[in-house]
Formats: structure tokens, sequence, C-alpha cells
């Protein structure tokens, strides 16, 4: 394989990595995906020589205006889009990749392979807007081909600077060449290959210690900012029956939680409460305790229930902690086990309701990480009693968590049916709960029902229903019963990580369950709903473990790489600092005042954006970015055209470098003082005529006039030293002129012919 | 040796002979480093055959002298096939054109047939007798001398002819005193007989070689370019410079950037150049319509032409 081939090949493999982690990243639309997949193959057969003289472009498709006129084209194309729809990024990246198609149908000389390097840059940089688990392996491939194409790049340009030859000619040049004779051509060989991929490593492995030792700012604003928030269900104020249902059937991943107490799964599986719900009115739920505010941060950056902090000292061993991976979601409940009573992480602000639910302010659109500390709650043995039954509730307990809906009188008599025998509240909704896991039938394929009662079509018709049916008919029987009953809305994990130890939650594993409250144990969970099929994801087998595999990667991923922040680091360099104590002391300083100053700047930079709106500065500033290559290479295009080499400037043919302006400058002095230079006279000759007329100043002007020709005519580049010799006989000239009267010179006519 | 000193050392080898002449000795090598011809114009006397003779010396290089009178035939001057009799077969005797230098004494008294035989030589350096071709030695440059007093018996050369000259050069009368140098001199023996080459024919093709590399900018090429369109349009002259007059003004100041120590030409190089390169390539309109070799004339306007040229800042 000759040099050139092999960059050509490199090139184009380059830009087919950077597409494919675009692709995988960004949500290309799919005809764009296929055209530039069918340019990228064609163009790599090209480069392999597989389709030689499969055809021929037509000379109207080659010539350059005809391309010129194709990219204004696909540049309005995406002003329009970008005005139209908003979406600047995504906008410009279909932007890019019409450029790279025309680019690959148009690989002639160098210039264009530049090109195409540099949109393979910007398309890789893009995907890393997205970068998830598998950025890495392209990341490797991308390090490993950019460094050959560069070597290719720089060993092809050593060899001469002669253009490319077209693709057509070169496989046919080297089948009517014997082996090994390729008119002296440079053969690539394997150890090209190793040397590059060495350095490629070595750059890996830089690029990784960049990535944990740069400073970094707590910005994520590019982070998942496309609307691949998660749609949940049941989050807000009310919720519908059957609302859950169609979110049960997405294996998308909400959460994944960590025990960091415990290694093993809970046998049951692990509630993650949610928000709960005390009102029905006959159709939906609604959360009349919905009002949020505020809890304060202690010292520690927790978030704690004001009660259970300084009151009564709870045994740590009670206490459970998790910590929670939330995907973006679009609500601001943070999960829990129950009961939560402190959250901690970087949350700004944490504010909690009248359920005992935790939220943000707002939902947010990145990866949150935080830790949540619960406190499961046990039937004491004093519920168990008989004699304690019913009195003992609060009244506002009663007036919130009894209230039924109006045509509720057959769900009663059913409820008192179930609960006949039982004595206590307990028993009672140990009844229930049976009753309903045992006599209804689990199933999310429910027809659309427009029953005015979906709960008496539920419990008395169809017989037939998933968690909040169950959930919803449990809570109001227990009410009728008087026992204060509540439904929760949340998430129940079962699928247990065995790699990395976590719960892995899915949008299909939400769940809805009740908690109903008893007299000296307080709120406790029940969850009447039968462990349907589809909640027991029991397929074992190779492709399960290895997508679990797939997501602890995933989470270790998103863990060490994209959570890594400038707390970790700094984290990092205090492990260091109990080495060096000294040093680490400095460096964290330094650390935080840099830290400190950027994102003051940062802070200060966003919000004067912000009231400028950041899109129209982004947009504009991008238009004129695009606009200005466009005539840039528009310019070059036309002087091309002409045959002029490129990078001369037109100037030059006329003013050469700084002596020449010197010379210009002495000129005009000189004429000033009468002793005018006629055009048609050459320089030495003028030097030979000042020399006659006005001998004092020939020398600085002989001097002036040798550096003047061997910069202007010799093209030679001149020392700093000349320049300065020549600034300094010029000021010796001036200073001359000025003093000196006109009458010293013997100012002679016909100065032209006069040699 | 570098090229400068190499041409130094030619310049004041033949200054020992040729007194008081710096200027013209100084073109004579311009002209041998240009791969010129030079045909030199002027009254008897002034040392036109001694210049030549005085270069020839200065090189290592073979050197012959042909006399043109107006019964010289081609044969005489190109060599001629002479039948062997031992072999029984013709074999071509080589003339004296043969030579790396070869002086054309009073060339403009031969027939134009003969002069004419020069013309393959001086263009291609090679020629062609009985269909057979033979190249000449390198270097190889004539030299032609004429008397413009003298009209009588003389057939003035064609323009084609004349073209082939990179340059005509008067040499005019010495200065009174460096007159009086050569009066002084002892004439045992003709003056160039005493000089020792000092420079060998392969140090003049690379002297030659090194010319063709002067770096010429682009403005300098305009200006000449200039130059010559300015004789083409110019009233006073009915025939304007040929390209390969443009051609041969840019290798003469090449040549003279060199033998100047220079890498690079300037303006004045070609401005110096101009009337000697182009004055004898050009024809000077008569309103009477008849037309005379008159190379004063043509010196004239060609140096009114390129005073009038702006040169490029």
């Amino acid at each position: 394989m000759s040099l050139e081939q092999a960059f050509r090949i490199s090139s184009i493999l380059w830009a087919g990595v950077s597409f494919v982690a675009l692709a995988l990243g960004t949500g290309l639309p799919a005809w764009l995906v296929f055209f530039t997949t069918v340019a990228l193959l064609v163009s790599f057969a090209r480069a392999v020589g597989a389709m030689a003289g499969w055809f021929s472009v037509p000379q109207v498709v080659r010539s350059a205006v005809t391309w010129n006129v194709l990219v204004l084209a696909a540049f309005f194309g995406f002003v329009v889009e970008s005005l139209t729809s908003g979406e600047l990024l995504y906008a410009g990246l279909r932007f890019l990749m019409v450029l790279m198609i025309m680019k690959l149908f148009r690989l002639r000389d160098r210039g264009d392979y530049l090109h195409l390097h540099a949109i393979t840059v910007v398309m890789m940089l893009a995907a890393a807007l997205r970068a998830d688990l598998w950025y890495v392996p392209l990341f490797i491939a991308y390090l490993a081909l950019g460094v050959w194409t560069l070597f290719l790049h720089g060993m092809t340009r050593q060899r001469g600077n002669q253009p490319f030859t077209t693709f057509a000619t070169t496989p046919r040049q080297q089948t009517t060449c014997p082996s090994g004779f390729e008119h002296g051509e440079e053969k690539v060989a394997a150890c090209f290959f190793q040397m590059a991929s060495g350095l490629a490593l070595a750059v890996l492995c830089l690029t990784v210690l960049l990535f944990y030792a740069l400073p970094r700012l707590e910005t994520r604003s590019y982070h998942n900012d496309d609307g691949a928030v998660i749609r949940t269900a049941g989050f807000s104020d009310s919720v519908n029956l059957g609302a859950l249902g169609p979110i049960k059937l997405d294996p998308r991943i909400v959460m994944r939680v960590e025990l960091p107490d415990r290694a093993i799964p809970e046998r049951k599986g692990l509630y993650l409460r949610g928000m709960t719900f005390d009102h029905y009115d006959g159709r939906s739920w609604v959360n009349r305790l919905g009002r949020r505010w505020p809890i304060r941060q202690t010292t520690q950056g927790i978030f704690a229930l004001q009660g259970q902090e300084g009151g009564e000292q709870m045994a740590p061993e009670l206490l459970s902690r998790q910590r929670i991976l939330l995907e973006p979601l679009d609500t601001p409940v943070l999960f829990g086990a129950p009961f939560m009573e402190a959250v901690s992480g970087k949350l700004p602000a944490v504010q909690v309701d009248g359920g005992g639910s935790f939220y943000l302010p707002v939902p947010v659109a990145n990866p949150l990480e935080y830790t949540a500390v619960s406190r499961p709650t046990t039937v004491l043995p004093a519920d168990l009693h008989p004699s304690s039954f019913p009195s003992q509730y609060p009244e506002e307990f009663l007036r919130y968590f009894t209230q039924v809906p109006p045509t509720s009188d057959r769900i009663a008599a059913l409820a008192r049916t179930v609960a006949q025998h039982a004595r206590t509240p307990y028993e009672q909704a140990m009844a229930v709960q049976d009753y309903l896991a045992r006599h209804y039938r689990y199933s999310l394929a429910l027809p659309v029902s427009d029953h005015t009662n979906p709960l008496e079509e539920f419990l008395f018709k169809r017989k037939t229903g998933y968690c909040e049916h169950y959930a919803t008919a449990m809570a109001i029987m227990m009410r009728t019963l008087g026992v204060p009953s509540r439904l929760v809305t949340g998430f129940l994990a079962t699928e247990w990580n065995e790699y990395g130890n976590y719960y892995v939650v899915r949008q299909q594993d939400a769940h809805a369950w009740v908690e109903i409250y008893l007299p000296h144990s307080g709120w406790i969970v029940m969850d009447p709903t039968p462990a349907g099929d589809e909640n027991v994801a029991s397929a074992d087998g190779l492709w399960l473990a290895w997508t679990r595999l797939i997501d602890h990667l995933q989470l270790r991923w998103n863990r060490v790489v994209v959570q890594y922040s400038a707390a970790d680091q700094l984290a990092i360099v205090q492990g260091v600092q109990t080495g060096g104590a000294a040093i680490g002391h400095k460096v964290r300083e330094s650390f935080q005042i840099l830290l400190e100053t950027i994102t003051g700047l940062m802070e200060k930079s966003v919000s004067l954006l912000v009231t400028a709106t950041l899109g129209q500065a982004v947009a504009t500033g991008f238009t004129v970015l695009v606009l200005l290559g466009l005539l840039r290479s528009m310019w070059l295009f036309r002087k091309r055209s002409q045959g002029k080499p490129l990078g001369m400037k037109e100037e030059n043919e006329r003013a050469g470098g700084p002596v020449t302006q010197l010379y210009e400058q002495m000129l005009s002095y000189l004429s000033a003082q009468g002793l005018q230079k006629p055009t048609p006279l050459g320089p030495l000759q003028f030097v030979n005529i000042v020399r006659h007329q006005w001998a004092e100043v020939s020398s600085m002007v002989e001097a002036i006039t040798t550096l003047y020709c061997k910069e202007r005519f010799g093209k030679v580049p001149l020392t700093l030293e000349e320049y300065d010799l020549a600034r300094q006989r010029l000021g010796e000239l001036r200073n001359r002129t000025r003093f000196a009267s006109k009458s010293d010179l013997q100012r002679g006519i016909g100065a032209g012919n006069g040699i | 040796m570098n090229s400068t000193e190499a041409i130094r050392s030619i310049q004041d080898n033949i200054a020992r002979v040729i007194k008081g002449k710096p200027h013209a000795i100084e073109l004579t090598i311009v002209c041998l480093l240009a791969r010129g011809h030079l045909l030199l114009e002027d009254v008897p006397g002034v040392g036109k055959t001694t210049l030549a003779h005085s270069l020839a010396r200065s090189l290592d290089c073979s050197f012959k002298r042909i006399q043109f009178t107006s019964d010289l035939l081609p044969s005489d001057i190109v060599g001629v096939s002479i039948f062997n009799r031992q072999k029984q077969t013709f074999e071509f005797v080589r003339g004296p054109i043969f030579a790396n230098i070869v002086l054309a004494d009073e060339i403009n008294r031969t027939t134009p047939k003969t002069q004419s035989s020069l013309l393959e030589a001086m263009s291609e350096a090679q020629i062609s007798v009985e269909n057979q071709t033979y190249s000449l030695g390198q270097p190889f440059m004539v030299i032609a001398t004429q008397n413009p007093a003298e009209y009588h018996g003389t057939f003035p050369l064609p323009e084609s002819q004349l073209d082939r000259f990179l340059m005509r050069l008067r040499i005019g009368y010495p200065a009174p005193e460096e007159e009086k140098k050569i009066l002084a001199r002892t004439p045992s023996l003709h003056p160039a007989e005493e000089l020792q080459p000092v420079v060998t024919a392969q140090e003049v093709l690379a002297l030659q070689s090194r010319a063709d590399h002067v770096f010429m900018d682009e403005s300098l090429t305009d200006y000449i370019l200039s130059i010559v369109q300015a004789t083409r349009h110019t009233e006073l002259l009915s025939l304007g410079v040929s390209p390969r007059g443009g051609l041969a003004l840019s290798r003469a100041a090449k040549a003279l950037a060199l033998v100047r120590g220079r890498t690079y030409c300037l303006p004045d190089d070609v401005r110096e150049l101009a009337p000697i390169v182009l004055s004898h390539r050009v024809m000077v309109a008569r309103p009477q319509g008849f037309v005379l070799q008159n190379f004063e004339h043509a010196e004239r306007i060609i140096q009114d032409i390129v005073d009038s040229v702006p040169v490029p800042v």
C-alpha cells in the first residue's frame, strides 16, 4: 500500500469513526445517516481502489462552482432550519454532515483532505457532548486513526508537494506496475502502524491524565438537554387511575440504587417512595398535603427533617442508606426507601411536603446523585393487640386519611365482609391485602375504561387490574373500615445487578402501593399487588447477564467520568496531600482560587449572555463565522483559478518588506529636499546621482538602497540587524535633511539622463 | 574558486591587454556567461580582435579565427568532406567553427550565403553538413567584428543574423592616459599571446549555469516586457524587439548581476543592458523609406524608451 493510499484510507476511516460517534450520540435524521454512510462507503471503496473505473464524474459535477453553490444552498438550509426550529446545535450538526458528504465526493487534493479532517475533529467534539460508554472505544479508535492520518499526512507532504493524483488514475498505475516497482513510491510498513499506535496509546494516556488533572467547572449545560428527560406518570399533584399503565411497559432505566450498608438485595425488592396521595374523588387521587416547605441544610451538607435531628437519637443500625443515581426525570421528586429522613448530595435545595416526600425545587436535566437516609418502620407489638383499636387515631389523621368518595357503599360492604374476622387495624389490612392479592388478576393489558367509577369496575366487574387498581382498592377499603390510609407512587426495585451490587430501576418498575397508619407504629407499607408476570423479570440467561454487565460498566462510567467533578478532584488532591503536605496545600489553595475566579467569571458571563438571549448570540456568532469561512474559501478559489500560488499576498508584488517601506520613506525625505528620483531610474543609478549631488548623505542612501535591493529584488529575508541598520541610517538621513538648508544641494536638472 | 573570483580573474587577465576599457571587458564576459554571441562594431584599430583574442586566451578553450572575405565559402567555415584514398571513403574535415571561441573577423565582408552558414551554429550550437549533424563543443561563442565606417564591398548582416547576437558592443577610443600606456608597450609580441588561461572550460560552463539561476523578480520581468512593448509601439521604430530580444535582455541581465557579484537582478542591470542588447534588433523608421543600419540612432531611441519606462519600486 502506498503512502498516499494509506493516507486516503486512514482519513476516510477517521471520518467514519467520528461519524459513528456522532450518530450514536445525537439524534441524526435517518436519511442523513443513510447518505453519510453511503458516501463514506463509496469513498472508502474508491480509496481502496475497488471501484476504479466504475464511473467517471462528469465535468459539471466536478467544477468548483457547482460545489460552492451546493455549499451555499446547504448553508441557507441550515440558517432557515436553525431559525425555524430554534435547535441551533442540531441544525449545525446536520449542516456539518452535509458538508462532509460533499467533501467526500470531492476529495481531490491535500486541501480537501484537510477540510475533511477539520470536519472530523468538529464531529468528534460534537459527539463528546453526549459522551456515553460507547464513546470510549470510539475515542480510542479516533485517536489511533488520527495519529496515523497525521503521520501519513506529514510523510506524504515531505515526499514533495505534488498534487494528488486522482482516484481514477492511481489504481491503474498500480496495476500496470509490477509489485515492488511503484515508481519508487514508498510503502507503508507494519512497523509504521506499530509506532503510530504506540504514539496513539501515549496520547490516550495523556488524555486520561489531562481529563483527571485539568480543573473543571460545575457546568453541565450541554448534557442531555435535547429532551431526553424521561417522562413519568404519577408524580404530579394528581394521578388518574390507569395513568401508570403505559409507563409500565417502558424498559428505560430511571435510576440505580446502591445500598452502601449491605451487599445483597432485599428479598421482596426495594420500595422507592415517590409521592403520596390522600384524597380520592372516585376517579383520581389528589395530594392535598402537597404544599412544600424547604429543609435547612446542616453544616455537613445534609438535608434532614427537623424533628429527627435533635430529638430521639436513632439507633444507626435501624437506618438504611441508599446511594441513588437518578436519570433526568420530569419530576422533582427525590426517591428513597420508606421513610426518608435525610438526603445529601450535590443538591441546591430540598423541600418536603406533608406526605413526607422529598423534592428538588425544579426537575433537573442532568443525572443526579444523592444519598438518602431512611428509617424502615416495623409493626410494633402494641398494634397487634386488639385492645388498642380503634380509638387512638388523631383527629386530623381521620379527617385527611379516611376520606372516601361518595359512591362507595358497595366497597364498604365488601371491605366489611373481607375484614369481618379481623380485630385490629393491622389484621384488617392484612385481610384486605390477602383478599385482593388472591382474588384479582394482575394484568397490564386493560382496555380503555369509560366507567364512571373505575374502582368499582375493578372490584366487581373486571376483577383485573394493576398496581394502581389494587392500591386504590385497598386504600379505599381500609378507609371505609376507618383505618387511615393513603396511596403512594414510586418504584419497586427488583432487578439486582450482581456485578455492581446495585438495583437497576426501570420505568416499568413504576409502582403504586398503600400506606396505612397504625396508632403506635405510624405509617407502614402495605402492597396488595400480587407479583405479576411482568414484575418478575426472571428470564435469567446469558443475555441478561451481559446487559447487567454493560449497565454496570455504564454506571462506573457515570461515576468515574461523567460525574467526575471538581469535588472529586479536590478529594484526590487531598489524598495526595497526605503524601506531601506542603505541596498539597499549595495546590489546593491555588486550585480553589482558580476555581473561584473561573466560576465567578463564568457566572458573570453567563448572566450577561442570558440577558442577551444566549441562542441569538451563538447563532449570530456562528453565522458570521461560517460566512467568513465561505468568503475566504471563495477568495482562495478565485486566486487558485487565476493560477497564482496560494498564500502569496497580492500586495507583495508592489511593496516588499519593511525595508522597502523605509526606502520609500527615504525617497520622500530626499524629494522634500528637491532630490527626486525619476521613476525610470534604477536604484543604483539614483545612488550615483545622490553621490554627485549631495555627497553627505550618499553613504546612508547607499546603505538603505543596498538593503532595499536585497529585500525587494533579491527576495532575501533580511536579518533584524540589517533592518535596524536601515532604520538607523534613515534616522541619520532625516536628521541631515532637517538641518540641511536647500542651498547645500547643488541641484541638477535632468537627473534621469545624467548618467 | 567561487564565481566572483573566477569572473574577477578573467576581467583582470583581459585588462592586462585591453587598457582602459573595463566596461567593454565586463560586457564581453556577460555575453559569455549568458551563452550569447558578441558583435563588436567599431572602427579599425580600437582592439576588437585583441579583445576577442584575449578572452579566448584567458579561458582554457580552443580558439579559431576566421577572416571573412568576399570569397569565403561556407565550407571554409563549417568544414568539408574529403575523399580518403586509403579508406576509399569521404571523411569530414572539421572547419574552424569547431572551436569554443570563434572570432569572425570583419563578418560583413563576406557574402550573405557564407554569413548564413553561421546561423545554425549560433542558435543551436550545431552544424549540418551533407545530412549529417555535428554538435559543437561547449562553451561556444562567436565574436564577430565589423567596421561601420566602411561600406564599400560589404554585405550588411541580415536581421535574422543580427538577432542571433546577444549584444552589439562598441569599444571606442581609449582615454589619452590609457592610450599612452599602449604606446609605451614594447611591441615585441602580440599582447594577447602573453596571456595564460585562468579558467577552464568546465568552470565557464559552471558559471553559465550559475547565471541561469540568478533570481529575477517578477516585477523585473514585467519591466523587461514593458520595455519590449514600448519598442513595438513607438513611431520611431519600424520593427520592434522580438520575443527573442526580450529573452536575451533577461539572460544578459542575469549574467550581469552575476558578474557584479549579486544573486539577483536589479532594474539597473536591465537599464544598462537594454541599449546594448536591443539596438541591433530593431529597425529605425525612416520617412524616406530607405533603411540603413544605423545602430547609433537605434541606440539613442532605445535609451529614450528606457528613460521613459518607470522601474518597479
